[in-house]
């Protein structure tokens, strides 16, 4: 057991230091954010810009919306699609010379630096403020870093689980515990990352023994917590927080062992029509009073070295982030998912 | 000349609705790149796909879980359409009328509504008929997560294709072979199972063919019921295989070809069947089918009929209003479902809050319209050549038509993507790129329908315009044109409720000016929400029924005014 925590702290080390920015959180008020006139006059001469996203439909809506609030003028068209499609979307488009894209924002960093050279060259003003090791290509920006939780039912479960390790325990055996595929997309694969580099190598066999219920995507799953098909999950905290906030019967912790978190990867399209008012709006949203926003009033977490907030119930002295290595993430990826569906008898 | 110009021109138009893209399809079988992306020279063409995906086992299970949920869903089909064909054209049950447009419901139904529906209702934990059952004491628990369940929703909302064949074919039946069976001593079932459904057996084996076709394609219903227990068929695998990241097109594309060569196979049976046999019983003289005297017996047909339509109509649907209605689906017991404070407008407000919605229901609505207007035109064309004239090239002009049966929407969606986003133009990104989707997928179902009220119209009308010196074209507008505008406007109608629910191939070729309800309402889906989705769901219904109903009485009229048909 020593063994094992101290393994896990010199990975935590060894996380790029994200938690030790965390640690350090010092409660900046999220400066609002002021773009240059000239860019503003731009972008409202452009008026409207197309957003694709792997994000949620409702999630993102609520992002659109508070944009709107400061910058009306601005028509933001989204196309939502999961990420398999997302990508064999943008990848056609672009062959076809079609790429029709202002932003394109994507859950899968792999993926989308392969996409790198459809790209145009763009860093936030603030560019210097994020963490190195959530960027993968100076084109691509960490517009939403979402962070993992455990959720459950509390009409259900009246022992509730306190750490990821209490999620192999028998006592949450047969289907009340459900879990999000592996193959799912970046979130999915990044907590798995997680599972067996730092809780244990055999953490996804243990797991796997308690027969949890399989989930195709996190916010289907949030959802049947919510109905009780099942007591506990694992979520990704954006898509379970708001439905709390609404008096849903459930309650959501962070994990003492780690919360891994997910940066996307968000960039503006050398063939974009409006590239001022993309421009516009990723600035705002990586800016601390956007990132502030997706913490505040949607859960997530953030790239900024300095977080201007913490989402509730999230203490950087006992929660410490976790960030997947770059290369790993790249490399481990077809052969470690075959083994979890493997170990989780899903089939593929 | 003119005829052979004629010819080619539908062939023509035929080869870049349906055989270009196929062809894509196909390429996509045999390369692991994608043609656009990779270029075409670039492409490895070989089997070795093809072969991989037929030894993987779990395209077996895939295919297996497929051929039983689709042969179980069609036996239900059967039992039940068969009943309700007989209880409405051949006996006295009362209410008939209501019972036959009530039972055709569930067709405008989109599947995944039914499925989001039925899981409400019948989920082992949290289903509202288990909580009914918990708080009536009662020990049993239904759980249609399982491969009974999706039977058991196959069943009931595909029981409408059965019915349809057989009503049509119980309505056409000669009486009095029956009535020779009862004269030589056969009681009412010898009579029913020796006589009745023998000769109307081409009928209930076409009716049972389409509607396992038609299972067979489905997404929606096995999506929500079979997720939860882990149960693959085709289609969800498929889709699965296409939301992956990375996804894998060339193995979703060569599980496509197998689901394509299981249909193609039943396609060419159904038409075997229904040329092999004719129905005799269809004489040049007049006569009105019998209906059978149930005396008091007729209570219970009708009780019968009640019970479907709650299961098939009023349950589902109450299930919707709790789940759009309730602020949480958690419901602890019998008497929270009652509390009116976990009510109100929430979901509603949170569905039309999102300008999305709106947008998604104009697009449907002007993609639905241009695909009945575009689909209506080019289906009388081929449906009027086909059976009509003896242009050259007509039977392979039938055979190409009707061959998009057999394509899955979600595989051919990306085909349509590959095939057409290269074209010169802004065609990519619009809604013709949509309706012309919907309109090459469908042409076979519009074509049917509208061959049979063709078919309905004697030559001699068309003879007798032609001796009074008409054209073709003067007769096809003066003569056809009129006396099947019933048929035309149910064609259409068809046409325009199939491609508003049309989910699989609008996925890849929608934008963001074009967003579609059936996208939309995928999304709230995978978004998590069940409850928005119940309300758009809701709101779909509502918009659906009130166009059927206009469209009805478009119809009627049309039927009122049109006399002087023959044969």
């Amino acid at each position: 057991m020593k063994r094992m925590l101290m393994s896990r702290r010199q990975v935590m080390a060894s996380a790029v230091g994200i938690g030790a920015a965390a640690i350090t959180r010092r409660s900046v008020a999220a400066q609002p954010f002021t773009p240059s006139a000239g860019l503003v006059e731009a972008a409202r001469k452009e008026g409207k810009m197309i957003y694709y996203t792997a994000s949620f439909t409702e999630v993102e809506q609520e992002v659109i919306n508070a944009f709107n609030k400061r910058f009306p003028f601005v028509r933001v068209e989204m196309v939502r699609a999961s990420g398999g499609q997302l990508i064999t979307r943008v990848k056609t488009e672009a062959a076809a010379g079609k790429l029709v894209a202002d932003v394109v924002d994507h859950s899968d960093r792999g993926l989308m630096k392969a996409l790198e050279h459809l790209f145009q060259d763009y860093a936030p003003p603030n560019a210097s403020d994020y963490l190195p090791s959530a960027l993968v290509s100076p084109r691509l920006w960490p517009r939403l870093t979402p962070g993992w939780s455990i959720a459950y039912n509390t009409e259900l479960v009246k022992n509730p689980p306190k750490t990821w390790m209490d999620l192999t325990k028998p006592e949450y055996a047969k289907g009340q515990i459900g879990q999000v595929i592996g193959p799912s997309g970046g979130t999915t694969w990044t907590r798995i990352m997680f599972e067996r580099q730092v809780l244990a190598e055999d953490y996804w066999k243990r797991q796997a023994a308690t027969k949890p219920a399989l989930y195709p995507s996190g916010a289907p799953l949030s959802d049947a917590l919510v109905r009780g098909e099942v007591s506990i999950a694992p979520l990704i905290y954006n898509a379970i927080l708001p439905k709390k906030r609404d008096g849903a019967p459930v309650e959501i912790f962070f994990p003492p062992e780690g919360v891994p978190i997910v940066p996307y990867a968000t960039g503006i399209p050398k063939t974009s029509a409006n590239p001022n008012a993309a421009r516009l709006f990723l600035d705002w949203s990586l800016s601390p009073e956007g990132q502030a926003f997706t913490i505040k009033d949607q859960g997530n977490l953030t790239s900024l070295k300095e977080p201007p907030f913490n989402p509730e119930g999230f203490d950087p002295k006992v929660a410490k982030v976790w960030v997947p290595d770059f290369k790993q993430f790249v490399e481990l990826h077809d052969k470690w998912l075959e083994e979890w569906n493997t170990v989780y008898g899903y089939r593929q | 000349m003119v005829v052979w110009l004629w010819s080619a021109l539908l062939l023509a138009i035929l080869t870049f609705l349906v055989i270009y893209p196929t062809g894509m399809l196909l390429l996509g079988t045999l390369t692991d790149s994608n043609p656009v992306t990779d270029g075409y020279q670039n492409m490895h063409l070989s089997l070795g796909n093809f072969a991989t995906v037929l030894a993987n086992p779990n395209v077996h299970a895939a295919l297996g879980n497929s051929l039983l949920a689709c042969t179980g869903g069609t036996v239900v089909a059967v039992v039940i359409g068969l009943a309700f064909a007989w209880i409405v054209v051949r006996t006295n049950t009362p209410w008939k009328g209501f019972i036959a447009s009530a039972g055709m419901l569930p067709l405008f139904v989109p599947p995944l509504v039914a499925g989001v529906a039925w899981a409400i209702l019948g989920s082992p934990k949290t289903g509202l008929i288990n909580t009914m059952l918990a708080r009536m004491g009662i020990e049993a628990r239904v759980n249609l997560y399982s491969m009974a369940g999706i039977i058991f929703v196959f069943g009931m909302y595909y029981a409408p294709y059965v019915y349809m064949f057989t009503a049509a074919a119980l309505r056409n039946m000669d009486p009095s072979l029956e009535e020779a069976a009862e004269i030589s001593g056969a009681g009412p079932v010898r009579t029913l199972l020796t006589i009745t459904f023998p000769l109307i057996a081409p009928a209930i084996i076409s009716g049972m063919l389409l509607s396992f076709v038609v299972m067979l394609g489905i997404y929606g219903i096995p999506a929500v019921l079979g997720a939860p227990a882990d149960i693959p068929v085709l289609t969800t695998y498929i889709f699965a295989l296409t939301s992956w990241a990375p996804p894998r097109y060339s193995t979703a594309a060569a599980v496509a070809m197998i689901l394509m060569v299981v249909t193609g196979i039943l396609v060419v049976l159904q038409q075997k069947v229904l040329s092999g046999r004719s129905f005799t019983t269809v004489a040049g003289k007049a006569f009105r089918p019998r209906s059978l005297n149930l005396g008091p017996w007729r209570f219970l047909t009708l009780g019968l009929a009640f019970v479907y339509l709650i299961i098939v109509v009023v349950l589902p649907t109450l299930a919707l209003l709790v789940a759009a209605f309730r602020k949480f689906l958690f419901i602890r017991d019998f008497a929270s479902l009652f509390d009116g404070k976990q009510y109100g407008l929430m979901h509603f407000q949170r569905l039309f809050a999102n300008p999305a919605t709106v947008n998604s229901i104009i697009n449907t609505m002007k993609v639905g319209v241009i695909t009945a207007l575009i689909g209506g035109v080019l289906a009388f064309a081929i449906g009027y050549t086909v059976n009509r004239t003896q242009a050259p090239a007509r039977r392979a002009i039938d055979v190409i038509a009707t061959a998009p049966v057999a394509i899955p929407g979600l595989v051919i969606g990306v085909a349509y993507l590959w095939a057409w986003i290269g074209l010169p133009g802004g065609f990519y990104g619009t809604i013709w790129i949509l309706a012309l989707a919907f309109v090459a997928r469908f042409l076979p179902d519009t074509i049917k329908a509208l061959s049979t009220s063709l078919m309905q119209i004697h030559r001699e009308l068309e003879e007798a315009a032609w001796i009074c010196g008409r054209g073709v074209l003067s007769t096809i507008v003066t003569i056809m044109l009129p006396l099947a505008r019933p048929g035309v406007v149910a064609a259409m109608t068809l046409l325009f409720v199939l491609a508003i629910r049309e989910l699989g191939s609008s996925l890849f070729l929608y934008s963001s000016s074009t967003m579609v309800m059936a996208v939309q309402l995928l999304g709230y889906y995978e978004g998590g929400n069940i409850s928005v989705t119940a309300a758009f769901s809701l709101v779909q219904m509502v918009i659906l029924g009130a166009l059927i109903g206009v469209a009805h009485w478009l119809s009627r009229g049309a039927a009122d005014g049109g006399v002087g048909r023959s044969g």
